[in-house]
């Protein structure tokens, strides 16, 4: 075989291969979302007739009087969120890593896991049914402690509301987020923290001076997971607030949601998504541009 | 002595983030057997030991247990099939050099930041096109050109962490792409296709819209939905029940978590979770 | 691993005569059947327990089983439906595969009814049921077979067809701790006045005096209101006659009649009824509960905590079964506003504002056979189905299996707990509906807005500013979507002129 036939063949079977990726994906998401974004320039319900409107689903959305709170709530989720998920499950790993028994080690690890076999629809009710409810675990804690005067309707008090959605799922140290840091930190050799502490590291400046920079991968995955799924998410507005009171805690997402379906404008629903596409797109491509992960850092140090 | 102080003092905050992350759920399972006139009597409590501590789980397997078998026969044909076209393709980005594999790539990827409401109707419209509502098919092929996206990121990373020596060595035997995957990728992806496999498993086992809209046919759905049903309609009022619900859909997962848990967390630190 | 296994396998062994959330008969009954027709019916589902309360309910299926036997080339069955979730509604609708008869509320039905989804129900409604013996009710006409023709009638959808047969009532009241009011030294109250008083002397023994639901404000409360302060207005502004409902809707506003009326300054801050409406119930609602979200409202009626409580008949249900109940209960409804509290009342009774629990609509699937409502086959069936479902007889068997709704048919009484809301039900019919006359964005902003004003989160200005842009939008996308032109109420304006001439604060056009 020559070897030019040979590449041929290679490369007939790297598409064969790719088949089924690319076949699955035009299909069943390519199609739709083309669909998608072509309906985003009508005035267009489902069932109903449609007509070409040009842009103007999109200058509407500029005027809508729920863009500003939205964007606003976005912004203040995502940081919490960024916020959260970088600090809190990575303390976490670092203390479970602390231990010097492998034993214990281990039983912290999957006792933190449990959490993600509950259904994450289930867990949003727990927190709306139980805790944040108006006889729930919040209230009924303040009035055994004789605090009538503090309780309050956590997720109907406008002053609370977008507090009580943040801290849904508090200590946010469920789940598997733990165990992608614990990885980054079994990843950092001994050596190096013997090396740090001859410095004079110790504690917290050793554990943002070595650990942190070398975890950095997860933290930049995990960014860009968050930002994706913040952006995205309106259900868990949707099952705890419906964005209310009002429109305090309104998110783009579930907007084009009731676009969608209850106020019968397909049209103007799609502008919404197309243009929340765009922003996770450009968030994305400006994270893995400008964020460092662990092996760029190391690239540079040396 | 200070080392013995310091891993007690490590013990006593983990164990105490540890109750409050899982209190919710064991609140849950004390509450899916207390009756709502216990509930309405006292909030904090434990069962009254009883038949009625039971009544709640009764009521709710038999709202979701017509479609056990259907979910897990989803569940289990969507995750395998994940992993296999997953790994397949992750392999292609990750070990062969070919013109446009970045930007092939990165257009796969780009499928995550869809938002998943933007294409909920035209999908819908769309599979109806295709003649696939009320099917097993109508569940699994979405979902499989869903899940893959993020399993072949998953892959690829790992398929990157492997060793350059290893397909150099056989590739000098001789060994085609397929022998490659087949007999030195695969056997040495177990943990992180049990991570994909389970992760794709979690989220199939938890969507409700789709197979509801789906399938008409009482026979396609599955248990995500029954809880969805629950919750919407009139009929329960009983705390216990919907908790009992709770309970009852995460048993499945829990017993194949329990039997999955060392390859997971292999897999987990096996450095795939990263960019 | 082998337990587990063999437990898995025990449990989820297909087991006889239970299905996947449909009703099926039984295995013996294997004749072929033609025409399966699938019902949504609801709160009826057989097998099911509503509110988790009594026995598993069969009413539904025994009448069926009979109607199964005229029919032998016909089968039923039953199905749950997510009926509330606009995407099931839509995509089933859409793709011709939702339940041939389904349960759904007009407001949502109204929505979707220049697409052909549901089927006009006139023609059947105006011809006789078929299972109706002559000289009884509905040998003429089925309509005259439904006892509360106020209430049934208003659910004509604004093209003026009517998609649904109201099957049974459900009607609002306050139902109050009768213990709690007689260790108090409380009475029911007579007029508005009254009942603020009764609420302040609750709430100063440290009992919720009023518990409802914020939504149950922003639907009936705000109607209740609104028909205190606009009702001696009406004749000055009622534009249109309507033959068929004159009897029963005399006094009702129709949308496109709201919407000229709103051209002419009505429903704006300019307007000080409308104001007035939305102030009253705010001052109204420091009696409610603190958190008017997520209060679970029965529980605390039941624990004695609150003394009030709005809300429908099927409560009744729950309060009659549930054995912890330990205190005597009765029910009244909401007193008139004199006119010493509003200068725009004059103290008539409060109108009725009820509706439907269940209506069955049908869709466009019912004549999936032949594709053509005007040759189906199974068309007919279902509408038979219908039919034989009204029967007095039968209606009795159905709804009277549980304490929740009144039948809606002459000839099935109400069960005896439920006798007070059939009195209620005698009232007037009120003078509009604010939420479900427009489209769902208006309902939407409404009840956001309301509850936000209500609860102190903004200022009236702000609060009527919302209502003003609101009541505007909705007006011109109606009229946009149903290309009427309102100017064809000019005249009828202009003779009306002399019965507006005497009243105090009308709004300005401009």
């Amino acid at each position: 075989m020559s070897i030019k036939r040979q590449k041929l063949v290679s490369t007939a079977a790297i598409y064969a291969m790719l088949t089924p990726t690319f076949g699955l994906l035009a299909v069943f998401s390519l199609v739709p979302f083309v669909w998608a974004f072509v309906t985003s320039f009508f005035d267009y319900e489902v069932g109903g007739e449609s007509r070409f409107v040009g842009f103007d689903n999109y200058l509407e959305y500029l005027h809508d009087p729920t863009l500003l709170p939205s964007f606003g709530n976005l912004l203040f989720l995502t940081v919490f969120g960024l916020l959260i998920v970088s600090t809190v499950p990575l303390a976490v790993a670092k203390l479970i890593f602390s231990l010097k028994s492998e034993k214990a080690r281990y039983l912290y690890r999957v006792l933190f896991l449990i959490p993600i076999v509950v259904p994450g629809v289930a867990g949003m009710m727990i927190w709306q049914g139980m805790i944040y409810n108006d006889t729930g675990l919040l209230n009924e804690t303040l009035r055994m402690l004789g605090r009538e005067d503090l309780t309050r309707g956590w997720l109907s008090d406008p002053r609370t509301v977008l507090w009580a959605v943040v801290f849904m799922g508090f200590p946010f140290a469920g789940g598997i987020n733990i165990l992608i840091y614990y990885a980054g930190l079994a990843g950092i050799s001994e050596s190096i923290h013997e090396a740090a502490e001859l410095d004079g590291a110790r504690g917290l400046m050793k554990f943002l001076k070595i650990d942190v920079p070398l975890v950095m991968s997860q933290i930049k995955l995990l960014t860009i997971l968050t930002v994706i799924g913040t952006v995205q998410g309106f259900e868990g507005m949707f099952i705890l607030t419906k964005g209310g009171p009002g429109f305090k805690t309104m998110v783009p997402g579930l907007w084009m949601y009731m676009n969608a379906f209850s106020f019968q404008r397909m049209g103007y629903a799609c502008a919404i998504g197309v243009l929340l596409f765009l922003l996770i797109l450009s968030l994305t491509i400006l994270n893995m541009r400008y964020f460092r992960s662990s092996e760029e850092l190391k690239a540079e140090s040396a | 002595m200070r080392n013995r102080w310091g891993q007690l003092a490590l013990h006593a905050v983990l164990i105490c983030i540890l109750t409050l992350t899982l209190a919710p759920f064991v609140f849950v399972i004390t509450n899916s057997m207390r009756t709502n006139s216990e509930m309405n009597h006292a909030f904090f409590g434990l069962p009254k030991f009883g038949r009625q501590m039971f009544d709640g789980y009764a009521y709710a397997w038999e709202v979701l247990r017509p479609y056990t078998l259907n979910t897990m026969l989803v569940c289990i044909v969507t995750g395998g099939g994940v992993v296999l076209v997953g790994s397949v393709s992750a392999y292609v980005f990750s070990r062969c050099k070919f013109k446009g594999r970045d930007t092939l790539f990165l257009a796969v990827l780009a499928f995550m930041m869809i938002p998943g409401v933007l294409t909920l109707v035209p999908s819908f419209l769309w599979v109806k096109k295709l003649g696939l509502l009320n099917s097993h098919w109508v569940l699994i092929l979405p979902y499989l050109a869903g899940g893959q996206v993020f399993a072949i990121f998953l892959f690829k990373s790992f398929f990157d962490g492997l060793p350059g020596e290893l397909f150099e060595s056989a590739r000098m035997d001789g060994a085609g792409h397929l022998k490659l995957y087949w007999s030195v990728v695969l056997p040495l992806s177990k943990s992180v296709i049990a991570v994909v496999g389970i992760v794709n498993i979690l989220g199939t086992w938890n969507n409700f819209l789709w197979p509801f809209i789906t399938n008409s046919d009482a026979k396609y759905h599955v248990i995500s939905s029954g809880l969805y049903l629950m919750n919407q309609s009139n009929v329960s009022s009983n705390f216990a029940t919907m908790f009992a619900a709770y309970v009852l859909a995460s048993i499945p997962l829990l017993i194949l978590f329990l039997y999955a848990t060392k390859p997971f967390m292999q897999g987990v630190t096996s450095g795939a979770f990263k960019a | 691993m082998v337990i587990v296994l063999g437990l898995a396998a025990w449990a989820l062994w297909p087991r006889a005569a239970t299905h996947a959330g449909a009703d099926v008969h039984d295995v013996k009954d294997s004749a072929p059947r033609k025409y399966t027709i699938r019902v949504a019916p609801g709160i009826y589902m057989p097998g099911r327990r509503p509110q988790d309360l009594g026995k598993p309910l069969d009413g539904l299926r025994d009448v069926t089983r009979e109607f199964e036997k005229q029919y032998p080339d016909t089968r039923i069955e039953f199905t749950e439906a997510p009926v509330g979730q606009r995407e099931y509604l839509i995509t089933q609708l859409a793709a011709g595969q939702a339940p041939d008869i389904i349960n759904v509320n007009v407001g949502d039905v109204w929505q979707d009814v220049q697409k052909g989804w549901y089927l006009p129900l006139d023609k059947y409604l105006e011809q006789p049921n078929p299972f109706i013996a002559k000289g009884q009710p509905g040998s003429v006409q089925w309509w005259d077979q439904f006892k509360y023709q106020a209430i049934s009638r208003s659910k004509t959808a604004p093209d003026g067809k009517v998609y649904c047969v109201t099957y049974d009532m459900v009607e609002t009241g306050i139902f109050y701790n009768k213990s709690m009011f007689a260790r108090l030294d409380l009475s029911v109250p007579k007029d508005w006045g009254e009942f603020l008083k009764l609420q302040q002397k609750l709430k100063d023994a440290g009992v919720i005096p009023f518990l409802v639901d914020k939504g149950a404000v922003a639907d009936w409360g705000v109607d209740l209101v609104f028909n205190q302060l606009y009702g001696t207005i009406v004749p000055g502004l009622k534009l249109k006659r309507d033959p068929s409902r004159e009897a029963h809707l005399s006094r009702f506003f129709d949308w496109d009649e709201l919407a000229f009326l709103n051209q002419k300054g009505f429903f704006t801050r300019r307007d000080p009824r409308f104001v007035e409406t939305f102030r009253i119930l705010k001052a109204w609602r420091q009696f409610f509960e603190k958190d008017m979200s997520s209060t679970d409202l029965t529980k605390a009626f039941v624990t004695q905590k609150g003394a009030m409580y709005w809300t429908g008949s099927w409560q009744v249900n729950r309060l009659v079964r549930d054995p912890d109940v330990g205190f005597d209960w009765g029910l009244f409804y909401l007193p008139p506003i004199p006119k010493s509290l509003s200068r725009f009342a004059d103290g008539h009774p409060q109108c009725v504002i009820g509706g439907s629990g269940t209506q069955f609509e049908v869709t466009n699937s019912a004549f999936d056979d032949t594709h053509n409502a005007a040759t189906s086959e199974k068309l007919k069936r279902t509408i038979a189905f219908i039919q034989y479902l009204t029967i007095p007889k039968n209606v009795d068997r159905v709804v009277n299996e549980i304490l929740c709704f009144l039948p809606n048919v002459v000839g099935a009484e109400p069960r005896p707990e439920l006798k007070p809301f059939d009195t209620i039900l005698q009232r007037d019919f009120a003078n509009s509906k604010w939420l479900y006359t427009f489209d769902l964005r208006f309902d939407e902003i409404m009840r956001r807005m309301l509850d936000l004003y209500i609860n102190n989160g903004i200022s009236e200005d702000e609060f009527m500013a919302w209502m003003e842009t609101n009541v505007k939008t909705a007006c011109e996308t109606i009229v946009r979507r149903k290309q009427i032109d309102l100017s064809k109420f000019e005249p009828k304006w202009k003779e009306l002129a002399p019965l507006r001439a005497g009243v105090q604060e009308l709004p300005s056009e401009h």
